[in-house]
């Protein structure tokens, strides 16, 4: 199968004046300038294919904003290519932006004074979306993120999850073939997230809509997409299915413990390294044990070891 | 095109959210116009004609010019604050032009002040002065079609200024320097009538008169014939050199844009 988008070699570095504290620094400031570059992102490749949901995430500061916005043609990378859909995005911005739809959890669309509806009306006028399809959207869309109370709302009095779910309707009501997501669950309830989720692998499952989303919620990862990349201070460090992150984890165990006198302890054991046998055993011998109970690895705890950069397992093969 | 109708239409809409402005935009016209009047009055005095301009030419030419300033004016912070905020991403995300976008948005402003802050107090105005009445139909055709290239070019200079905020962390300063230059030398103020030969000379040689002093020329018919085709002319030429220019800034600011946030 062809390549919906194709990165190779990407990077994007910014020029920061670098500033000192104090008034003398600040008049020598004016005049003088110090600049420090920060590679926001250092050399990123990867492929993907029409049709999948990829999670992208990294720490804060990762570069992760920063590649969506390359992706989206926002940004022009310092070096390497980006070509997606047979566009290159940053060159061809007015044809290719006509099959995307790009939403910035942290920033809004829409058009602060006016009713929603109207925002989504002002899109039909420039995507030129056929009255049809507008309908059918617009009436499916707001069904599923349960919408109908605050269509006719001057977008100023919604509030975060409200705004959001009319942010990524906006963004999706010319049925565009590539959907970018930018910490599209940032500041929500677990019940918007949901719906949010929900919506997101419907989009993907309907029209076989490509999609790229960033969080910091491993929640959405597990329940959106099969496919992961993670990367760290600009560079990708891992590219492959969430399951196969999760198999590296699976010899880590997180054992709980409540003893007699009503301590709890949380240990954790790597089961490669030491047989659950002795492990079982060792803690029988050492310790008086009211209630045990054995668990997996949770993803967030696999996530936070590799942003750690203490990969217990990870780390050979990376 | 009909996209760019419906930003215009949008912000028209926008504008009318807020019914104190209006109220208050009314007023406020209303007070500019009855403090000019009477400062011309009072320099006029008893004199009915000074250097062959009569207090009507320029009592009319100060209601116009108010009108277009007004219709002229639009928020010049426009492209800074969406670079500064970063949501000028949401105008490149956009299968739209930003400047197309950017001026049919800024037309809607207008067309609001004309219609909400300025007719009404134009009327008012009308019950207690009288001001000229155009020249001849034709002359009030060609007015209104040499305020719309008057427009352009105020909307140009604006425009290539408020380019330099890919570059300047505030372009407040330049732009307020901007329309001092602009309120002086385009005769809004102080009709170019009654400038020094040497300073008018100076004015006809820059796109300043090109802004409001032209058209009300054509409307009290000091230009006719010929010469109202070469006035318009000068304004299409001024289009053209500020559009190139401003396109230049334009393309290398979008080339070095750096969005922030996110
Ligand atoms: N406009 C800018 N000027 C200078 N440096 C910037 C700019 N935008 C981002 N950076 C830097 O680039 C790096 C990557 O930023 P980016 O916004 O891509 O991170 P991110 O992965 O989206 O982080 P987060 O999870 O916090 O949103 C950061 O170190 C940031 O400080
Ligand atoms: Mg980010």
């Amino acid at each position: 199968m062809e390549h919906m988008i194709e990165v190779s070699h990407v990077k994007r570095y910014y020029k920061v004046a670098k500033r000192e504290q104090g008034m003398g620094n600040s008049i020598r400031h004016l005049f003088k300038r110090k600049y420090e570059i920060k590679r926001a992102v250092d050399d990123v490749s990867f492929t993907i294919k029409k049709g999948e949901i990829v999670g992208f995430i990294g720490p804060n500061g990762a570069g992760k904003s920063t590649t969506v916005k390359m992706l989206s043609g926002i940004l022009y990378p310092d070096d390497g290519s980006v070509k997606i859909d047979g566009f290159i995005p940053y060159k061809q911005r007015k044809q290719y932006v006509k099959n995307i739809g790009v939403v910035f959890g942290q920033k809004s669309q829409l058009n602060w004074d006016l009713p929603l509806i109207e925002s989504f009306e002002l899109m039909r006028y420039i995507y030129k979306i056929p009255m049809d399809l507008y309908e059918e959207n617009l009436h499916q869309f707001t069904e599923l993120l349960d919408m109908e109370d605050f269509l006719y709302q001057p977008v100023r009095q919604l509030s975060l999850g409200q705004r959001m779910r009319g942010d990524i309707v906006a963004a999706l009501l010319h049925s565009p073939k590539i959907v970018f997501f930018d910490e599209p669950t940032i500041g929500l309830d677990v019940v918007a997230k949901e719906k949010i989720r929900n919506f997101i692998r419907y989009m993907n499952q309907k029209n076989d809509t490509t999609i790229i989303f960033t969080t910091h919620d491993m929640q959405d990862i597990e329940k959106i997409c099969e496919r992961l990349i993670i990367i760290d201070s600009g560079k990708k460090i891992y590219d492959g299915s969430i399951q196969d992150i999760k198999n590296r984890y699976t010899s880590i165990k997180n054992i709980k413990l409540i003893l007699e006198d009503g301590r709890k302890e949380m240990r954790t054991y790597d089961t490669s390294k030491k047989p659950m046998n002795q492990i079982m055993e060792e803690i029988f011998r050492e310790n008086q044990v009211k209630d045990i109970s054995i668990c997996e690895t949770e993803i967030d705890e696999i996530i936070r070891d590799i942003y750690e950069g203490s990969s217990r397992i990870l780390s050979s093969e990376l | 095109m009909r996209t760019y109708l419906e930003f215009a239409l949008k912000k028209f809409q926008n504008k009318m959210v807020y019914r104190l402005d209006f109220f208050m935009g009314m007023i406020n016209t209303l007070i500019t116009i009855a403090v000019y009047l009477c400062i011309y009055k009072a320099l006029y005095g008893n004199a009915s004609v000074i250097d062959g301009v009569t207090y009507k030419m320029v009592a009319t030419n100060f209601v116009i010019a108010l009108g277009l300033s007004q219709a002229f004016t639009f928020n010049e912070m426009f492209m800074q604050d969406k670079i500064k905020d970063g949501s000028i991403t949401n105008e490149f995300l956009k299968p739209v032009s930003f400047k197309l976008r950017m001026l049919s948005e800024n037309i809607g402003e207008g067309l609001f002040k004309v219609v909400f802050h300025f007719f009404p107090a134009l009327i008012l105005t009308c019950l207690y002065t009288d001001i000229c009445m155009p020249k001849s139909f034709a002359n009030l055709v060609f007015m209104l079609l040499s305020m719309m290239l008057g427009y352009l070019v105020l909307w140009l200079i604006s425009f290539i200024v408020q380019t330099w905020s890919f570059w300047l962390f505030s372009v407040w300063g330049i732009v307020t320097i901007k329309n001092v230059f602009i309120n002086i030398l385009s005769g809004s103020l102080l009709p170019l009538w009654f400038m020094p030969r040497p300073l008018k000379t100076m004015i006809s040689c820059t796109p300043f008169e090109s802004i409001y002093f032209t058209p009300v020329r054509i409307y009290l018919g000091q230009l006719s014939g010929m010469d109202i085709f070469k006035a318009m002319m000068i304004q299409c030429g001024w289009i053209l050199v500020l559009y190139l220019t401003g396109n230049i800034f334009w393309k290398q600011g979008v080339k070095k844009l750096v969005v922030q946030g996110g």
